[in-house]
């Protein structure tokens, strides 16, 4: 379904040297999303220091290397996830973080938080727990780190293939033109009366 | 203290539960004028304004928490207004925070708060549906539509 | 363009004068993911408004879609720097609609898990106060101590930061061995450290000129806005909740309400350290008159679990302020309405149409951080 080409991903061998060192100093952005990113602090301070394996905090988009996105992500959230990944210049890598981007973890039945972050951006590595001790964090930039040495890591390359995809997914969330449940009633009395009759033609409840 | 308010508020039920709290229940024109005789008699301070929907008896229970610091004590103020045409005046001359508990209301509940002069969304973008708290809004099927539901990966051979 | 005056005097009367600014979601002075959206005139605030909603999850509406004892697994993420109060704040509320006590083991293991989040918060708090004015070594040091309480957290209950540890009826477990020696080695080790922070936060004097005058605020104000908690203290107000409306132990316990003279964010800041101190010697009180006894009373087939009709409110004191939760029940398996105050309600909704017009750029942080304005709990 989503095409990335053989050619991309074996590139040759100044990407490979290329890849080793951007391995090695990799920039995160700085942008606690959601409730997983009371986690970071520790991670980055004097405990489980991150800053060891040259992985630093940016402030800016622009500068970044890794968009974390910490816990679930909410609708107005995910306008401005897609804003930053769409300002961070290439290559680029997104990381999940928790079980929330995976699947909507504990908030799946939320009317408010999307359930598959894998449908609007490419999630180059998930980490599960809810949420990761710091030592989970710190073993999954390690495989990160690996993967983007072997030239594994091409989530970004799948954004610029498959655009088109990645938009109409983003659009049917962020601009809805009509509801959900009742399409075509949108208002509220009209959306009682609507139910009564279906419950008096069907019998239930 | 219970006695005093029934002397001073005509109309409204004051009933004396365990402990140190009390429950007035009024409806959605008087409760303006019930707030402001308890702030006089001495409950300064506003913890909370929340709505029940009370789908089966069709009316919302617009509630408020009121606590006194020189009484030390609480007291629950129930609105009841009707379901179909939600309306209560605002609390906002007494309370300044009303404002934005009014606000959160009138979107997740649609209540109409009468003199209130801003009440565009806050926290939900782009909503198009009911307003999402009220007991007929199914918000599982919503995100079942909305968002797709991700199912269980095999093991072996993914 | 090469005169500054000029410049100046053209970008004053110019109608690109104001421009909208956005101290926004993706900022690192921002606690959580929220907005304000200012308009600006050079480096002063005019207006302001609020960009809410990021972290909005609906947690009302999903608590009544669950069981009752399920609940108690979605509760503690509403507040992401403090959840134990939530769950305290549930439990008490259940328990009041049931009419059931719980031994007094149990309320003396619930203050003390509720102290040591308190600890926590505050540990953080003072280290976001010191971040945000570009200090960053009180930040890493705080974040040190609160790594060694979560220790603590997790010898005790099994997670680090989300505990589920208090349920209805009770505490999920008893202490193990050895937990009281080494918890009050280590209240000696924060002691004793207490003493090098107060010389790095609070005999600096760039602290005292950045945080002085910002925000200042009335006692009456105070409370006609709603502030509660070290807010409301710093102003000279004497309230707390575990001294009006008691709740698990503290009934039982021997303690002064602290209060600060001034109202501004110095005054927060020294409030927020003293009561650091309080609540250290507060666990030692504890530790040391703790009975004996069962801890937990057992409620039936939580799948079955069902509690009689009615309402309350119970509020709990968390170390931003008074954390309530309206429970309504209608007797069934799950409940019926659940509404939950967080306390920083007011100060970052409410009270910023206040205060920061007229405000420069630079001290909306420190505004917020002195506050202890955490999103999580009032976008729920």
């Amino acid at each position: 379904m989503l095409k990335v080409s053989r050619e991309e991903i074996l590139d040759g061998k100044f990407e490979r040297v290329l890849n080793f060192f951007r391995s090695r100093s990799l920039w995160m952005l700085y942008y606690c999303t959601g409730c997983g990113a009371v986690e970071l602090p520790p991670t980055m301070t004097s405990r489980f220091d991150m800053e060891r394996f040259g992985i630093g905090p940016m402030a800016t988009p622009r500068q970044a290397d890794i968009l974390l996105v910490t816990g679930y992500v909410s609708v107005k959230t995910l306008k401005r996830i897609v804003r930053s990944y769409e300002q961070m210049p290439e290559p680029k890598w997104v990381v999940g973080f928790g079980s929330c981007p995976v699947n909507g973890g504990i908030y799946w039945k939320s009317y408010a938080t999307i359930n598959q972050l894998d449908r609007y951006i490419p999630v180059d590595l998930s980490l599960n727990g809810c949420m990761p001790r710091p030592q989970a964090v710190i073993d999954g930039f390690v495989n990160l780190m690996e993967m983007i040495k072997k030239g594994e890591a091409v989530g970004y390359k799948k954004y610029r293939l498959n655009y088109e995809w990645y938009k109409r997914n983003q659009a049917e969330v962020l601009e809805r033109t009509e509801p959900v449940l009742r399409p075509g009633i949108a208002s509220v009395a009209k959306a009682q009366e609507t139910k009564k009759k279906i419950s008096i033609v069907e019998g239930v409840k | 203290m219970a006695r005093k308010l029934r002397k001073l508020l005509a109309g409204v039920t004051v009933n004396e539960r365990y402990g140190n709290r009390m429950e007035l229940v009024t409806d959605g024109q008087r409760a303006v004028s019930t707030l402001v005789v308890l702030k006089s008699s001495g409950f300064e301070h506003l913890s909370n304004i929340t709505c029940v929907d009370w789908i089966d008896e069709n009316r919302m229970d617009v509630t408020y928490n009121l606590w006194s610091y020189t009484h030390r004590l609480h007291a629950v103020i129930k609105a009841q207004t009707h379901r179909d045409a939600p309306e209560v005046s605002t609390a906002l001359d007494i309370w300044p925070q009303a404002q934005v508990y009014e606000r959160e209301i009138h979107e997740m509940f649609g209540v109409e708060f009468t003199g209130n002069p801003d009440l565009s969304p806050l926290f939900l973008h782009n909503w198009r549906d009911i307003p999402p708290l009220r007991k007929d809004f199914d918000t599982e099927e919503y995100s079942r539509r909305a968002y797709g539901v991700v199912d269980g990966v095999e093991e072996a051979g993914v | 363009m090469s005169d500054f005056y000029e410049v100046t005097k053209i970008a004053e009367t110019d109608k690109y004068a104001t421009y909208d600014f956005f101290f926004g979601p993706n900022h690192p002075g921002m606690h959580g993911n929220f907005g304000y959206v200012c308009d600006v005139v050079g480096s002063t605030i005019t207006r302001v408004r609020v960009n809410a909603g990021q972290l909005h999850r609906g947690f009302e509406k999903l608590m009544e879609q669950n069981l009752w004892f399920q609940n108690i697994s979605l509760i503690p993420r509403i507040c992401v720097p403090d959840p134990d109060p939530n769950e305290v704040a549930y439990c008490t509320a259940v328990e009041r609609l049931m009419g059931i006590e719980i031994p007094i083991r149990a309320k003396f293991l619930r203050s003390l898990t509720l102290e040591m989040s308190r600890m926590t918060s505050l540990l953080m708090g003072m280290g976001a106060l010191g971040a945000m004015m570009g200090l960053y070594s009180i930040m890493y040091r705080m974040m040190n101590e609160r790594d060694r309480v979560l220790d603590f957290f997790e010898w005790l209950t099994g997670a680090r930061i989300y505990h589920i540890y208090n349920l209805p009826g009770g505490v999920r477990r008893d202490l193990p061995e050895g937990f009281a020696a080494k918890l009050e080695s280590l209240l000696d080790d924060m002691e004793y450290n207490l003493r090098e922070w107060d010389s790095l936060l609070f005999e600096n004097p760039v602290v005292h000129r950045r945080l002085k005058g910002i925000g200042k605020i009335s006692a009456d104000e105070a409370v006609n806005y709603g502030l509660v908690g070290p807010n409301l203290r710093a102003t000279g107000f004497t309230a707390d909740v575990r001294k009006d409306d008691p709740y698990a132990a503290y009934p039982f316990l021997d303690f002064h309400i602290i209060t600060t003279e001034g109202g501004d964010a110095l005054a927060r800041a020294v409030q927020v350290r003293k009561e650091y101190e309080a609540a250290i010697q507060l666990i030692r009180k504890i530790l040391e008159a703790m009975p004996g006894g069962e801890f937990k009373v057992y409620l039936g087939n939580p799948l079955k679990f069902t509690v009689p009709a009615g309402d309350t409110y119970a509020r709990v004191e968390s170390s931003k302020g008074e954390y309530g939760y309206y429970v309504v029940s209608n007797g069934g398996l799950k409940p019926y309405r659940i509404s939950v105050r967080g306390p920083s309600l007011p100060a970052g909704l409410s009270l910023c149409h206040k205060h920061l017009p007229g405000m420069r750029i630079d001290d909306v942080a420190i505004w917020m951080a002195s506050f202890s304005v955490c999103p999580p709990d009032f976008d729920r």
